[in-house]
Protein backbone atom coordinates (compact mmCIF):
# COMPACT_ATOMS: atom_id res chain seq x y z
CA UNK A 1 0.00 0.00 0.00
CA UNK A 2 1.34 3.45 -0.79
CA UNK A 3 2.03 5.96 1.97
CA UNK A 4 0.47 9.39 1.89
CA UNK A 5 0.67 12.32 4.25
CA UNK A 6 -0.94 15.74 4.42
CA UNK A 7 0.68 18.74 6.10
CA UNK A 8 -1.07 22.04 6.70
CA UNK A 9 1.73 24.50 6.03
CA UNK A 10 -0.36 27.62 6.66
CA UNK A 11 -3.89 27.92 8.04
CA UNK A 12 -4.74 31.57 7.57
CA UNK A 13 -1.64 33.36 6.42
CA UNK A 14 -2.05 36.98 5.39
CA UNK A 15 0.19 37.82 2.45
CA UNK A 16 0.58 41.50 1.57
CA UNK A 17 3.74 41.19 -0.46
CA UNK A 18 5.47 37.82 -0.33
CA UNK A 19 5.53 34.71 1.82
CA UNK A 20 7.65 31.58 1.54
CA UNK A 21 6.30 28.63 3.52
CA UNK A 22 8.46 26.90 6.10
CA UNK A 23 10.77 24.19 4.68
CA UNK A 24 9.02 20.83 4.57
CA UNK A 25 10.81 17.52 4.09
CA UNK A 26 9.36 14.84 1.86
CA UNK A 27 12.35 12.62 1.09
CA UNK A 28 10.13 9.53 1.03
CA UNK A 29 7.60 10.88 -1.46
CA UNK A 30 7.67 10.28 -5.19
CA UNK A 31 5.08 12.89 -5.81
CA UNK A 32 3.54 15.80 -4.00
CA UNK A 33 0.62 18.10 -4.52
CA UNK A 34 0.08 21.60 -3.20
CA UNK A 35 -3.42 22.81 -2.46
CA UNK A 36 -3.68 26.55 -1.91
CA UNK A 37 -7.00 27.89 -0.76
CA UNK A 38 -7.32 31.66 -1.13
CA UNK A 39 -10.00 32.65 1.39
CA UNK A 40 -9.56 36.29 0.40
CA UNK A 41 -7.72 37.73 -2.56
CA UNK A 42 -7.21 41.26 -3.82
CA UNK A 43 -4.92 41.45 -6.84
CA UNK A 44 -3.02 38.60 -8.46
CA UNK A 45 -1.46 35.74 -6.56
CA UNK A 46 1.57 34.00 -8.05
CA UNK A 47 2.63 30.66 -6.55
CA UNK A 48 6.13 29.37 -7.27
CA UNK A 49 7.24 25.90 -6.16
CA UNK A 50 10.74 25.89 -4.72
CA UNK A 51 13.12 23.03 -3.93
CA UNK A 52 16.28 22.69 -1.87
CA UNK A 53 18.95 20.09 -1.17
CA UNK A 54 19.49 21.21 2.44
CA UNK A 55 16.46 23.20 3.57
CA UNK A 56 18.57 26.36 3.55
CA UNK A 57 19.15 27.38 -0.06
CA UNK A 58 16.32 27.30 -2.59
CA UNK A 59 15.67 27.42 -6.31
CA UNK A 60 12.54 27.17 -8.45
CA UNK A 61 11.32 23.64 -9.16
CA UNK A 62 10.73 22.35 -12.70
CA UNK A 63 7.13 23.46 -12.36
CA UNK A 64 5.73 26.63 -13.91
CA UNK A 65 4.38 29.25 -11.48
CA UNK A 66 0.62 29.18 -10.91
CA UNK A 67 -1.35 32.43 -11.21
CA UNK A 68 -4.57 32.96 -9.27
CA UNK A 69 -6.98 35.85 -9.86
CA UNK A 70 -9.99 34.87 -7.75
CA UNK A 71 -10.59 33.35 -4.30
CA UNK A 72 -10.91 29.56 -4.12
CA UNK A 73 -8.80 26.41 -4.20
CA UNK A 74 -6.03 25.76 -6.68
CA UNK A 75 -3.72 22.77 -6.89
CA UNK A 76 -0.73 21.47 -8.80
CA UNK A 77 1.42 18.36 -8.93
CA UNK A 78 5.17 18.27 -8.22
CA UNK A 79 7.44 15.34 -9.05
CA UNK A 80 11.17 14.71 -9.04
CA UNK A 81 11.71 17.30 -6.35
CA UNK A 82 14.35 15.73 -4.15
CA UNK A 83 13.87 16.30 -0.43
CA UNK A 84 12.63 19.74 0.59
CA UNK A 85 9.64 21.64 -0.77
CA UNK A 86 8.10 25.04 -0.17
CA UNK A 87 5.93 27.47 -2.07
CA UNK A 88 6.63 31.15 -2.55
CA UNK A 89 3.46 33.24 -2.64
CA UNK A 90 3.53 36.73 -4.15
CA UNK A 91 0.61 39.12 -4.46
CA UNK A 92 0.61 42.08 -6.79
CA UNK A 93 -1.82 44.67 -8.07
CA UNK A 94 -2.63 48.34 -7.92
CA UNK A 95 -5.10 48.49 -5.05
CA UNK A 96 -3.64 47.15 -1.75
CA UNK A 97 -3.00 43.60 -2.96
CA UNK A 98 -3.44 40.95 -0.28
CA UNK A 99 -4.30 37.29 0.10
CA UNK A 100 -5.50 35.16 3.02
CA UNK A 101 -4.22 31.64 2.40
CA UNK A 102 -4.56 28.10 3.67
CA UNK A 103 -1.86 25.86 2.21
CA UNK A 104 -1.78 22.06 2.20
CA UNK A 105 1.02 19.84 0.99
CA UNK A 106 0.21 16.19 0.27
CA UNK A 107 3.02 13.69 -0.29
CA UNK A 108 2.58 10.21 -1.74
CA UNK A 109 5.15 7.42 -2.04
CA UNK B 1 8.41 -8.04 34.42
CA UNK B 2 8.76 -10.36 31.45
CA UNK B 3 9.92 -8.94 28.19
CA UNK B 4 7.10 -8.51 25.74
CA UNK B 5 9.04 -9.66 22.70
CA UNK B 6 12.23 -11.62 22.00
CA UNK B 7 15.39 -9.57 22.05
CA UNK B 8 16.35 -10.88 18.64
CA UNK B 9 14.17 -8.09 17.28
CA UNK B 10 16.93 -5.57 16.57
CA UNK B 11 14.48 -2.70 16.70
CA UNK B 12 13.02 -3.71 20.03
CA UNK B 13 16.15 -4.93 21.80
CA UNK B 14 17.39 -1.41 22.41
CA UNK B 15 14.22 -0.73 24.40
CA UNK B 16 13.07 -1.89 27.81
CA UNK B 17 9.28 -2.15 27.59
CA UNK B 18 6.85 -3.06 30.32
CA UNK B 19 4.69 -6.15 29.82
CA UNK B 20 2.22 -4.79 27.29
CA UNK B 21 3.35 -2.67 24.37
CA UNK B 22 0.73 -0.20 23.21
CA UNK B 23 2.73 1.15 20.30
CA UNK B 24 6.19 0.84 18.80
CA UNK B 25 6.64 3.54 16.23
CA UNK B 26 9.44 3.42 13.69
CA UNK B 27 9.10 6.06 11.06
CA UNK B 28 9.72 4.11 7.91
CA UNK B 29 6.12 4.63 6.85
CA UNK B 30 3.90 7.48 7.93
CA UNK B 31 4.04 9.38 11.20
CA UNK B 32 2.31 6.55 13.12
CA UNK B 33 -0.24 8.76 14.82
CA UNK B 34 2.15 11.51 15.86
CA UNK B 35 0.35 14.57 14.60
CA UNK B 36 0.36 18.31 15.05
CA UNK B 37 -1.40 19.69 18.11
CA UNK B 38 -3.81 22.54 17.52
CA UNK B 39 -6.07 24.41 19.92
CA UNK B 40 -9.84 23.92 19.87
CA UNK B 41 -12.17 25.75 17.44
CA UNK B 42 -15.85 26.62 17.23
CA UNK B 43 -18.75 24.74 15.65
CA UNK B 44 -18.29 26.38 12.25
CA UNK B 45 -14.70 25.21 11.89
CA UNK B 46 -13.46 28.77 12.13
CA UNK B 47 -9.76 28.40 12.91
CA UNK B 48 -9.75 32.07 13.84
CA UNK B 49 -11.28 30.91 17.13
CA UNK B 50 -8.19 28.86 18.00
CA UNK B 51 -6.16 30.38 20.82
CA UNK B 52 -3.41 32.55 19.35
CA UNK B 53 -0.65 30.64 21.13
CA UNK B 54 -2.01 27.23 19.99
CA UNK B 55 -2.66 27.83 16.31
CA UNK B 56 0.75 27.17 14.78
CA UNK B 57 2.54 24.15 16.23
CA UNK B 58 3.72 23.00 12.78
CA UNK B 59 3.19 19.64 11.06
CA UNK B 60 5.64 16.83 11.91
CA UNK B 61 7.89 15.68 9.07
CA UNK B 62 9.63 12.46 8.13
CA UNK B 63 13.33 13.23 7.76
CA UNK B 64 16.40 11.27 6.78
CA UNK B 65 18.42 13.91 8.64
CA UNK B 66 20.20 15.52 5.70
CA UNK B 67 22.47 18.51 6.12
CA UNK B 68 24.27 21.07 3.95
CA UNK B 69 27.74 19.71 4.68
CA UNK B 70 27.45 15.91 4.55
CA UNK B 71 24.16 15.24 2.79
CA UNK B 72 22.16 12.40 4.25
CA UNK B 73 23.12 11.54 7.81
CA UNK B 74 20.43 8.93 8.38
CA UNK B 75 18.77 7.70 11.55
CA UNK B 76 19.40 5.05 14.18
CA UNK B 77 16.87 2.40 13.18
CA UNK B 78 15.54 2.92 9.73
CA UNK B 79 15.11 5.26 6.82
CA UNK B 80 13.40 8.17 8.49
CA UNK B 81 13.00 9.94 11.80
CA UNK B 82 10.04 11.99 12.96
CA UNK B 83 11.16 15.61 12.88
CA UNK B 84 9.56 18.49 14.77
CA UNK B 85 10.70 21.87 13.49
CA UNK B 86 9.96 25.30 14.91
CA UNK B 87 9.74 28.49 12.97
CA UNK B 88 12.73 30.84 13.27
CA UNK B 89 10.77 32.93 15.77
CA UNK B 90 11.75 33.42 19.42
CA UNK B 91 9.47 31.36 21.64
CA UNK B 92 7.87 29.37 18.84
CA UNK B 93 7.00 25.74 19.65
CA UNK B 94 6.51 22.71 17.41
CA UNK B 95 4.65 19.66 18.68
CA UNK B 96 3.87 16.06 17.86
CA UNK B 97 1.04 14.45 19.82
CA UNK B 98 -0.16 10.85 20.00
CA UNK B 99 -3.69 10.11 21.18
CA UNK B 100 -4.60 6.91 23.05
CA UNK B 101 -7.00 5.88 25.78
CA UNK B 102 -6.39 3.79 28.89
CA UNK B 103 -7.70 0.24 29.26
CA UNK B 104 -6.41 0.10 32.82
CA UNK B 105 -4.49 1.98 35.47
CA UNK B 106 -0.90 1.60 36.55
CA UNK B 107 2.63 2.06 35.29
CA UNK B 108 3.06 3.68 31.87
CA UNK B 109 6.46 3.91 30.18
CA UNK B 110 7.44 6.02 27.18
CA UNK B 111 10.82 5.43 25.59
CA UNK B 112 12.51 7.04 22.64
CA UNK B 113 15.83 7.54 20.91
CA UNK B 114 16.09 11.21 20.05
CA UNK B 115 18.40 13.96 18.92
CA UNK B 116 18.03 17.72 19.05
CA UNK B 117 19.62 20.46 16.98
CA UNK B 118 19.46 24.11 16.09
CA UNK B 119 19.37 24.76 12.36
CA UNK B 120 22.81 25.33 10.86
CA UNK B 121 23.70 28.93 10.09
CA UNK B 122 25.49 29.14 6.76
CA UNK B 123 26.98 32.35 5.37
CA UNK B 124 25.95 34.35 8.41
CA UNK B 125 26.03 34.12 12.20
CA UNK B 126 23.44 34.68 14.87
CA UNK B 127 23.97 35.85 18.45
CA UNK B 128 25.20 33.06 20.70
CA UNK B 129 26.52 32.74 24.25
CA UNK B 130 29.05 30.12 23.15
CA UNK B 131 31.94 30.93 20.83
CA UNK B 132 33.51 28.54 18.36
CA UNK B 133 36.82 27.19 19.68
CA UNK B 134 37.20 24.17 17.44
CA UNK B 135 35.29 22.00 19.92
CA UNK B 136 32.37 24.04 21.20
CA UNK B 137 30.14 25.79 18.68
CA UNK B 138 27.63 28.69 18.82
CA UNK B 139 24.88 26.29 17.70
CA UNK B 140 25.07 24.61 21.09
CA UNK B 141 23.54 27.70 22.69
CA UNK B 142 20.97 28.27 19.94
CA UNK B 143 18.75 25.37 21.01
CA UNK B 144 16.05 26.25 23.54
CA UNK B 145 14.25 23.29 25.09
CA UNK B 146 12.42 20.07 24.39
CA UNK B 147 9.50 18.68 26.37
CA UNK B 148 7.85 15.30 26.82
CA UNK B 149 4.43 15.37 28.41
CA UNK B 150 1.11 13.62 28.86
CA UNK B 151 -2.50 14.72 28.83
CA UNK B 152 -4.50 12.33 31.00
CA UNK B 153 -8.11 12.49 32.13
CA UNK B 154 -10.16 9.85 33.93
CA UNK B 155 -12.23 9.06 37.00
CA UNK B 156 -15.02 11.59 36.48
CA UNK B 157 -13.04 14.23 34.63
CA UNK B 158 -9.88 14.52 36.72
CA UNK B 159 -7.27 15.84 34.30
CA UNK B 160 -3.53 16.34 34.65
CA UNK B 161 -0.27 16.52 32.73
CA UNK B 162 2.96 14.81 33.63
CA UNK B 163 5.67 17.02 32.15
CA UNK B 164 9.43 16.83 31.76
CA UNK B 165 11.45 19.46 29.96
CA UNK B 166 15.11 19.60 29.11
CA UNK B 167 15.97 23.29 29.10
CA UNK B 168 19.20 23.69 27.19
CA UNK B 169 19.23 27.47 27.41
CA UNK B 170 17.14 30.04 29.22
CA UNK B 171 15.25 32.70 27.33
CA UNK B 172 18.41 34.86 27.35
CA UNK B 173 20.25 32.15 25.46
CA UNK B 174 22.50 31.22 28.39
CA UNK B 175 23.31 27.54 28.83
CA UNK B 176 21.33 25.95 31.67
CA UNK B 177 21.07 22.22 30.75
CA UNK B 178 18.45 21.55 33.41
CA UNK B 179 15.50 19.18 33.73
CA UNK B 180 12.37 21.09 34.61
CA UNK B 181 8.69 20.63 35.45
CA UNK B 182 5.78 23.07 35.75
CA UNK B 183 3.86 23.62 38.96
CA UNK B 184 0.66 24.67 37.17
CA UNK B 185 -1.51 22.79 34.67
CA UNK B 186 -1.44 23.84 31.03
CA UNK B 187 -3.90 26.66 30.18
CA UNK B 188 -6.76 25.18 28.15
CA UNK B 189 -9.09 26.62 25.53
CA UNK B 190 -11.90 26.44 28.08
CA UNK B 191 -9.82 28.54 30.48
CA UNK B 192 -9.58 31.09 27.66
CA UNK B 193 -13.32 30.91 26.96
CA UNK B 194 -13.91 31.59 30.64
CA UNK B 195 -11.66 34.66 30.51
CA UNK B 196 -8.89 33.23 32.67
CA UNK B 197 -6.12 34.10 30.22
CA UNK B 198 -5.37 35.32 26.71
CA UNK B 199 -1.89 34.37 25.61
CA UNK B 200 0.04 35.82 22.67
CA UNK B 201 1.57 33.96 19.74
CA UNK B 202 4.66 31.96 20.75
CA UNK B 203 3.75 31.89 24.44
CA UNK B 204 4.93 28.75 26.21
CA UNK B 205 1.72 26.72 25.98
CA UNK B 206 2.77 24.11 28.55
CA UNK B 207 3.13 26.75 31.29
CA UNK B 208 3.51 30.32 30.03
CA UNK B 209 5.10 31.93 33.10
CA UNK B 210 8.82 31.04 33.47
CA UNK B 211 8.35 31.44 37.23
CA UNK B 212 6.01 28.44 37.18
CA UNK B 213 8.85 26.09 36.27
CA UNK B 214 11.13 24.29 38.74
CA UNK B 215 14.29 22.24 38.21
CA UNK B 216 14.85 18.68 39.29
CA UNK B 217 18.00 16.59 39.48
CA UNK B 218 21.40 18.06 38.58
CA UNK B 219 22.47 19.83 35.38
CA UNK B 220 23.08 17.32 32.61
CA UNK B 221 25.22 17.80 29.54
CA UNK B 222 23.96 15.89 26.52
CA UNK B 223 25.89 14.86 23.41
CA UNK B 224 25.31 17.69 20.95
CA UNK B 225 28.63 16.77 19.32
CA UNK B 226 30.21 20.06 18.42
CA UNK B 227 28.36 21.22 15.29
CA UNK B 228 24.71 21.41 14.19
CA UNK B 229 25.03 18.70 11.55
CA UNK B 230 26.06 15.70 13.64
CA UNK B 231 23.28 13.54 15.06
CA UNK B 232 23.92 11.41 18.14
CA UNK B 233 20.91 9.47 19.37
CA UNK B 234 20.03 9.61 23.07
CA UNK B 235 17.95 7.10 24.98
CA UNK B 236 15.10 8.44 27.12
CA UNK B 237 12.86 6.31 29.32
CA UNK B 238 10.17 7.86 31.48
CA UNK B 239 7.78 6.11 33.83
CA UNK B 240 4.58 7.51 35.27
CA UNK B 241 1.76 5.90 37.25
CA UNK B 242 -1.82 6.58 36.23
CA UNK B 243 -3.22 4.84 39.32
CA UNK B 244 -1.53 7.29 41.68
CA UNK B 245 -1.32 10.16 39.13
CA UNK B 246 2.37 10.54 39.87
CA UNK B 247 5.74 10.64 38.18
CA UNK B 248 8.01 7.68 38.85
CA UNK B 249 11.41 7.81 37.17
CA UNK B 250 13.27 9.36 34.27
CA UNK B 251 16.28 7.80 32.65
CA UNK B 252 18.49 9.61 30.13
CA UNK B 253 21.24 7.30 28.91
CA UNK B 254 23.12 6.37 32.08
CA UNK B 255 21.49 8.99 34.33
CA UNK B 256 18.53 7.66 36.34
CA UNK B 257 16.42 10.26 38.11
CA UNK B 258 13.93 9.48 40.84
CA UNK B 259 10.84 11.57 40.06
CA UNK B 260 8.57 10.36 42.84
CA UNK B 261 8.76 13.77 44.53
CA UNK B 262 8.18 15.73 41.33
CA UNK B 263 4.56 16.93 41.58
CA UNK B 264 1.92 16.56 38.89
CA UNK B 265 -0.51 19.50 38.97
CA UNK B 266 -4.17 18.53 38.60
CA UNK B 267 -6.77 20.88 37.11
CA UNK B 268 -9.03 22.23 39.85
CA UNK B 269 -12.12 21.80 37.66
CA UNK B 270 -13.36 18.74 35.79
CA UNK B 271 -13.37 18.03 32.04
CA UNK B 272 -15.88 16.22 29.83
CA UNK B 273 -15.47 14.09 26.67
CA UNK B 274 -12.03 12.93 27.80
CA UNK B 275 -12.75 9.71 29.68
CA UNK B 276 -9.61 7.55 29.87
CA UNK B 277 -7.65 10.07 27.80
CA UNK B 278 -4.01 9.04 27.42
CA UNK B 279 -2.10 11.48 25.21
CA UNK B 280 1.62 11.95 24.87
CA UNK B 281 3.37 14.85 23.21
CA UNK B 282 6.87 15.88 22.33
CA UNK B 283 7.58 19.54 21.74
CA UNK B 284 10.55 21.70 20.89
CA UNK B 285 10.81 25.42 21.62
CA UNK B 286 13.31 27.89 20.23
CA UNK B 287 14.50 30.73 22.43
CA UNK B 288 15.94 32.72 19.53
CA UNK B 289 15.19 33.58 15.91
CA UNK B 290 16.46 30.25 14.64
CA UNK B 291 14.69 26.99 13.82
CA UNK B 292 15.08 24.27 16.44
CA UNK B 293 14.61 20.60 15.60
CA UNK B 294 13.73 17.52 17.62
CA UNK B 295 14.33 14.21 15.83
CA UNK B 296 12.72 11.00 17.11
CA UNK B 297 14.24 7.82 15.71
CA UNK B 298 11.50 5.67 17.21
CA UNK B 299 9.10 5.69 20.13
CA UNK B 300 7.78 2.89 22.31
CA UNK B 301 4.90 3.15 24.78
CA UNK B 302 4.21 0.26 27.16
CA UNK B 303 2.09 -0.39 30.27
CA UNK B 304 1.90 -2.90 33.10
CA UNK B 305 -1.84 -3.53 32.95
Amino acid sequence: MRSTMTAVLERSALVRDELATEPYELPWAGEARFFVQAHELTGTLELTTEISPDGLTWCPADTPPVRVETPGMTSWLVTGFGQWLRVRCRVSGDDAPAARLRIYLVGKS
Amino acid sequence: MERAAPVIDAGLSKYDPLGRILCFDRFDSTTHGWTELIGNYDGSGDLGTVDEHMRDFRPPQLSNCSFFDVGTHGTLSGKYALKLATRPHRGHTATGIRRLTMAGRGRVRIETYFAFKAEATVGHELPASVAWDGNRHPSESQFGAFTVATDICADNGVRYHNVIRYQNTNLAGEMTQRWMYPVVPEPTPRDHQEGKFALPYAADFTAPDPDDWRTFDEPLELCVNEVPTKINWHYLRWDIDTRTRKNVELRLNDRVMDMSDVPVPVYPDRYSTLDNLLNFYFSVRTHAGIRNFLFLDSVLISVDW
